[in-house]
């Protein structure tokens, strides 16, 4: 059993971070738990955020999509204002994180903060620029989640907590599109590649290659991006979508463990990476792009 | 038939689905102590000494015990007849670690937390030995042994080597027909170690009753040979012991062992408490029992026109630290496997040696899933290399009716076995349904260019128990109203025996299937049987039901015919009546009413039964796949399994073994492997990492029950559980060969495998 | 620590250690349909019913249920969908060893009682994903998807 000697509930952000640091002991933050029950880190105590009141999806007046770190990742993949948001990219991912009983507790905010190279809702989240919003006792601080790993199981948070993420409105329109590459249909992933490219009068304005499990945290590919950044969506040749995946594999920094040799999962950056340009460009005007590659 | 053959309710399955307290471990007596295995972090060391002071002043901590506190009885803990053909190299507690993972001290305490923490506070004294666990290390090695113990029993080269077993069989001459043959193919084959996974863990519960007799309730496929075993270990009488099987959550062979019993019992006996024991996930995954790995050499001799003219086997196995099924298992491997071809020259060699890797064991198949990939990969590679059909090859050369198993009379369990001669089969009719299901030679379109589709198949066959060895007991007991009590030791593990043999119970004596009241494996109440393994509980344990209530029968004749006057033979039992030849006819109600207190006699009987013959189930089976020719992947599409398993007594639980069995194949050819590092420590010892096939994982599946008349089974049935596991491997893994022209030697075909065979091929 | 609860309709306080999962929590009040099999909500066969959404209860801390409400399968021992899927399910032949069963049977009913968005069916894609998280290594599946899929059929689906 978890050796824990204290259950604390808190009611807002800043109660939260109160009750972490008031000791006596080490704490730490719980949500849906399911990572810390397999883990059962060394804390005397844990802080309960589930009535914190950042478990909220909403849409704020800019149309930014705001996900609270509470929210369910059942709740995202069902969530109405989340399957419309860039072709319900965050939605499919969301729905492909663990499997069914575990997405009814397991939370957005705690799939990031545990911080796994293969966290599956970050690649999406990086490709769709967003913003994490962080709670101190008496402050609030924003900043991009590119910023927010610093290594594996490794965040820029030490006793403050994560309230939540935006996604800016602009990206609403971007077609997104990830997969995730596993031993079976439900598994923990060996590489995870998500692509989102703005898309206006036939010209790429805005390209974002992420990438999960090849790297000490969730990456971007940005010298791939930058291939793709500005280009006429006609002169994307097959050729192209091929350099721009060689680019992103060269990006990457992939382990060998007992789930995949480094040579794997990097050539699995650059088919996966092909793959999911190619279908969104091939896709036409229509921005709905969800689905596996 | 009114009720063999028919698809009737499960017996268990209501109070099963309503969620009943029915496994061991539904169940709480006052006054209950947890148990927890302190286990080795070393692969080979003496276990010097163990401090347990600091456990024992911890709150709740009752008793620690170590190998000074258990008297060494040598005995295997393979749940096999006694004389078992298993070695002698085990104990309780052992003073030497032999894997990482082995017993070394353990604690009972009133909480499971309790008891976990105090294992952290126990300190041991450790001597690390040099560790083997690579098996050809193993082989060669002669100073470094594994097993050095003093008073050997069946430990085959004991005190010079670390081999466990060795086989050398051969029918005719390999060598010499090689040199004749037109073509000779040789290939090396590689299985991996894979793991029963069970959802109900191992767990076991002990107490001591008010007569001072042991009580244990365990889940378990072996309940007689478990009070046999323990008599042994604990030097108490079996009469002072009770083993009681509740329902159980899957065996599928790992359940064949004495895996926890004797703890739970020795400290029951110690503390004088009620003493629990359950396995975690990664315990299972640890410390109970794989399927042995094994590397596979085949050498095929053949002629131009396909004739096959010699076949050899040589396994090298790794049977881990203890031989548990050392010999069987990897006797099984060329023994059910290789008399599919019955070639005039047949050499069959195994060396299976002890390394300080986990413990390999039972589990469904029984070596069989190896032998079978390596020989269904290898006949595939010989039609390849003769430029004949795969499937010309097969019908070519494969068993048939009336032909003699070359290998039965040569090889049994540990001794000579029984001829084998093939009764029933409708092996060329699986072949044939199962062509047509699948669309043999009709290769479908794949959706995109990086895509490719391939078929396969594979033959197989296995046994209906073990001839002459396996044997169980039934007693059935008429009640005042007609109804019986069915008592058997046959152990329903899940599979559905209790049904079946209800079934047949019921056909026998004409009644309906309701009316059977069936308990199965408690050794105070119930007769003896070898066990749920090797297929043998319809097949054998069915043969004792059918015995006994035909003597019920016999008696109730005799005692109506003396009343109607008539012979015995007149008397009919159909339709839960008892009619005589001049319209006399009796509900078996009444029957009973008159027989019980008219003539004053409890119909009832008890029969054994035990066969010489273990009649070959067969199975023909068939993978479509596609093959992403960038990443690897391999998906499953659709999958068919042909199954003759004599007449199925109950078709659509017969269907549900084959279902869950090739759920289970494919695991095996796709994803299923315990990874162990250098040390012999596992890597993957939960279900994020050892992965078993989800509700997504299994393709469209078609199974065709091809049924025949099996002369020696009851009601003409023959086995079905373990056939249906040994096909899936090859039959995907030629699939593979077809669609991408790679050859899986090595399984798992994960994704990164077939992607390195596909870089190779295209290098 | 104490927790209040709603456990299948009744009021219940228990007594939990801060570290204890809900599923120690509810066998050690001998709620016995819930079982172990893996506690890393691999398996699913602990399954159970929080607020109404299937969680596994080895993967949520017993303190969680506090204020909230549980279901188990002896709460829906009367429920008519819950009998329909048990009856289904045994009449289908989907009922083995019958350890997963009660999980299964839990996530099942939470996608027939949730329902879908208007004009999708509960097909037999639908129930495999549903059924993710409880694996069964008796039945390869085929039975207990096809007995779900007869009870999805009888079901009025909203269009």
């Amino acid at each position: 059993m978890w050796n824990l000697q204290e259950y604390r509930i808190a009611s807002s952000p800043a109660e939260a971070v109160a009750l972490l640091r008031k000791g006596p002991g080490k704490g730490a933050y719980i949500a849906g738990g399911t990572d810390m029950l397999l883990e059962h880190p060394a804390c005397d105590f844990v802080v309960d955020i589930n009535n914190a009141g950042i478990g909220d999806i909403a849409r704020t007046p800019g149309e930014d999509l705001f996900i609270g770190a509470a929210a369910t990742l059942q709740g995202l993949a069902d969530h109405d204002f989340v399957r419309d948001f860039a072709g319900g990219a965050v939605s499919l991912a969301a729905s492909q994180c663990g499997n069914r009983p575990v997405r009814s507790t397991a939370t957005m905010g705690g799939n990031l903060c545990n911080a796994l190279p293969s966290a599956d809702m970050a690649p999406v989240l990086l490709a769709l620029d967003a913003t994490c919003y962080i709670a101190d006792e008496d402050s609030q601080e924003s900043l991009p989640l590119t910023d927010f790993f610093v290594g594996p199981r490794l965040t820029v948070l030490e006793d403050r907590l994560l309230v939540g993420v935006a996604l800016p409105g602009d990206c609403a329109g971007w077609r997104c599109a990830s997969h995730k590459l596993t031993r079976t249909a439900e598994d923990i992933s060996l590489v995870q590649v998500a692509v989102a490219l703005g898309i206006k009068d036939d010209r790429i304005q805005e390209a974002r290659i992420a990438l999960g499990a090849v790297s000490p945290v969730p990456m971007r590919a940005t010298l791939a991006e930058t291939m793709l950044m500005g280009q006429e969506v006609a002169a994307v040749t097959p050729d192209v979508m091929r350099d721009v995946a060689n680019i992103a594999a060269g990006e990457c920094d992939p382990l060998d463990d007992h789930r995949a040799s480094a040579d794997y999962r990097r050539d699995m950056v650059n088919v996966l990476t092909r793959r999911l340009v190619t279908r969104i460009l091939n896709s036409g005007g229509e921005n709905r792009e969800g689905g596996a590659a | 038939m009114k009720v063999v053959g028919r698809n009737v309710t499960k017996i268990d399955a209501f109070k099963l689905a309503r969620g009943e307290p029915v496994f061991t471990d539904d169940f709480h007596r006052e006054g209950m102590l947890y148990a927890k295995v302190l286990r080795s972090p070393h692969p080979h060391a003496k276990i010097l000494n163990v401090n347990a002071s600091a456990a024992l002043e911890l709150d709740g901590v009752v008793d620690v015990i170590w190998h000074r506190d258990v008297k060494a009885i040598p005995h295997t803990r393979a749940g096999q007849s006694h004389p078992e053909p298993s070695p002698y190299d085990t104990l309780v507690l052992p003073p030497k670690a032999r894997f990482i993972g082995d017993r070394v001290a353990v604690v009972v305490a009133e909480s499971a937390a309790q008891a976990t923490a105090a294992l952290a506070r126990l300190e041991v004294e450790y001597e690390e030995l040099p560790a083997l666990t690579d098996m050809d290390e193993a082989l060669a090695e002669t100073e470094v042994l594994i097993h050095e113990e003093p008073d050997p029993r069946g430990i085959s080269e004991a005190g010079a080597t670390n081999v466990a077993a060795r086989i050398d069989k051969q029918v005719g001459d390999v060598d010499a027909a090689l040199k004749d043959c037109d073509l000779v193919v040789t290939r090396t084959y590689y299985l991996p170690r894979v793991q029963a996974s069970h959802i109900e863990p191992h767990v076991s519960i002990a107490w001591i009753d008010e007569d001072d007799r042991l009580i244990v309730r365990t889940s378990t496929q072996v309940p007689f040979h478990l009070r046999r075993m323990l008599a042994r270990i604990l030097e108490i009488p079996e009469a002072r012991i009770r083993v009681i099987k509740p329902r159980v959550g899957g065996g599928f062979g790992d359940k064949q062992e004495l895996v926890i019993e004797d703890l739970v019992s020795v400290l029951a006996l110690r503390t004088g408490r009620p003493v629990r024991l359950e396995f975690t996930r990664e315990e299972e995954l640890t410390a109970a029992r794989y399927r042995h790995p094994q590397r596979i050499t085949m050498t095929t001799g053949v002629m131009n026109d396909g004739t096959i003219v010699a076949n050899r086997m040589h396994v090298l196995a790794d049977t881990g630290a203890y031989g548990s099924h050392a010999l069987t298992v990897q006797g099984n491997t060329g023994q059910k496997v290789l008399p599919m071809y019955p070639a005039a020259n047949i050499h069959f060699q195994v060396d299976c040696v002890y390394t300080n890797n986990p413990i390999s064991g039972a589990f469904r198949g029984y070596g069989a899933p190896q032998g079978c990939f390596a020989l269904e990969s290898h006949i595939d590679e010989v039609a390849l290399e003769l430029g004949m059909d795969r499937l010309e090859l097969r019908k070519k050369n494969h068993i048939k009716l009336g032909d003699t198993d070359p290998l039965s009379a040569k090889l049994g369990e540990g001794k000579e076995g029984l001829v084998r001669v093939v009764n029933s089969t409708g092996l060329d009719k699986a072949i044939e349904l199962g062509c047509e299901a699948i669309g043999w030679g009709k290769k479908s379109e794949p959706s995109a260019p990086h895509l490719k589709r391939g078929l396969g198949m594979a033959l197989a066959m296995q046994g209906s128990g073990i001839a002459g060895v396996d044997w169980g007991g039934a007693t059935v007991k008429l009640n005042d109203d007609g109804s019986v009590n069915l008592s058997v030791g046959a152990t329903d593990i899940g599979q559905g025996s209790d049904t079946v043999l209800a079934q047949m119970c019921a056909e026998e004596l004409g009644i309906p299937y309701d009316k059977v009241i069936i308990l199965s494996s408690d050794t105070d109440l119930t007769p003896f049987d070898v066990g749920a393994y090797a297929s043998s509980t319809t097949y054998v344990s069915g043969g004792a039901v059918v015995k006994a209530a035909a003597e019920v029968r016999g008696q109730l004749a005799g005692v109506l015919g003396a009343h109607w006057e008539c012979g015995p033979e007149e008397i009919v039992f159909s339709d839960g009546r008892v009619t005589g030849p001049r319209e006399q006819s009796m509900t078996m109600g009444d029957v009973a009413l008159f027989a019980l207190y008219e003539a004053k006699i409890q119909p009832m009987a008890t029969a054994s039964h035990m066969s010489d013959d273990s009649p070959p189930p067969f199975a023909a089976q068939f993978a479509e796949v596609e093959v992403d020719t960038e990443t690897g992947q391999v998906h499953l599409r659709r999958f068919v399994s042909a199954v003759d398993c004599g007449t199925p007594i109950h078709p659509r639980l017969a269907e549900g073994q084959i279902e869950g069995a090739v759920a289970q194949g494919l695991g095996y050819a796709l994803f299923e492997e315990v990874l162990l590092d250098r040390t012999g420590r596992v890597l993957n010892p939960n279900f994020l990492d050892y992965k078993i096939a989800s509700s997504l994982d299994v393709p469209d599946m078609v199974t065709i029950l091809v049924s025949t008349d099996e002369p020696t089974g009851p009601y003409g049935a023959k086995a079905a559980g373990e056939v249906p596991i040994d096909g899936p491997a090859p039959a995907i893994v030629n699939a593979i060969r077809d669609a991408v022209g790679v050859r899986m030697y090595r399984i798992p075909a994960t994704s990164e495998r077939v992607w390195r065979g596909l870089k190779e091929e295209t290098r | 620590m104490n927790i209040s609860f709603n456990l299948n309709g009744t009021a219940t306080d228990l007594e939990v250690a801060p570290g204890e999962t809900l599923l120690q929590a509810l066998r050690a009040a001998k709620v016995f349909s819930p079982k172990l099999g893996c506690e890393t909500g691999d398996c699913g066969s602990c399954t159970v019913l929080l607020d109404g959404q299937p969680v596994n209860s080895c993967m949520v801390v017993a303190a969680r249920a506090d204020g909230h409400r549980v279901t188990t399968m002896e709460g829906l021992l009367g429920d008519d969908l819950m009998v329909r899927l048990q009856t289904e399910l045994v009449e289908h032949g989907a009922v083995q060893c019958g350890y997963c069963i009660p999980g299964l049977l839990i996530s099942l009913y939470a996608l027939m009682k949730q329902g879908l968005p208007a004009g999708e069916d509960i097909d037999e894609k639908t129930i495999r994903h549903a059924l993710t998280g409880n694996l069964c290594r008796c039945t390869g599946y085929v039975k207990p998807v096809e007995a779900a899929r007869a009870v999805a059929a009888a079901m009025e689906v909203p269009k």
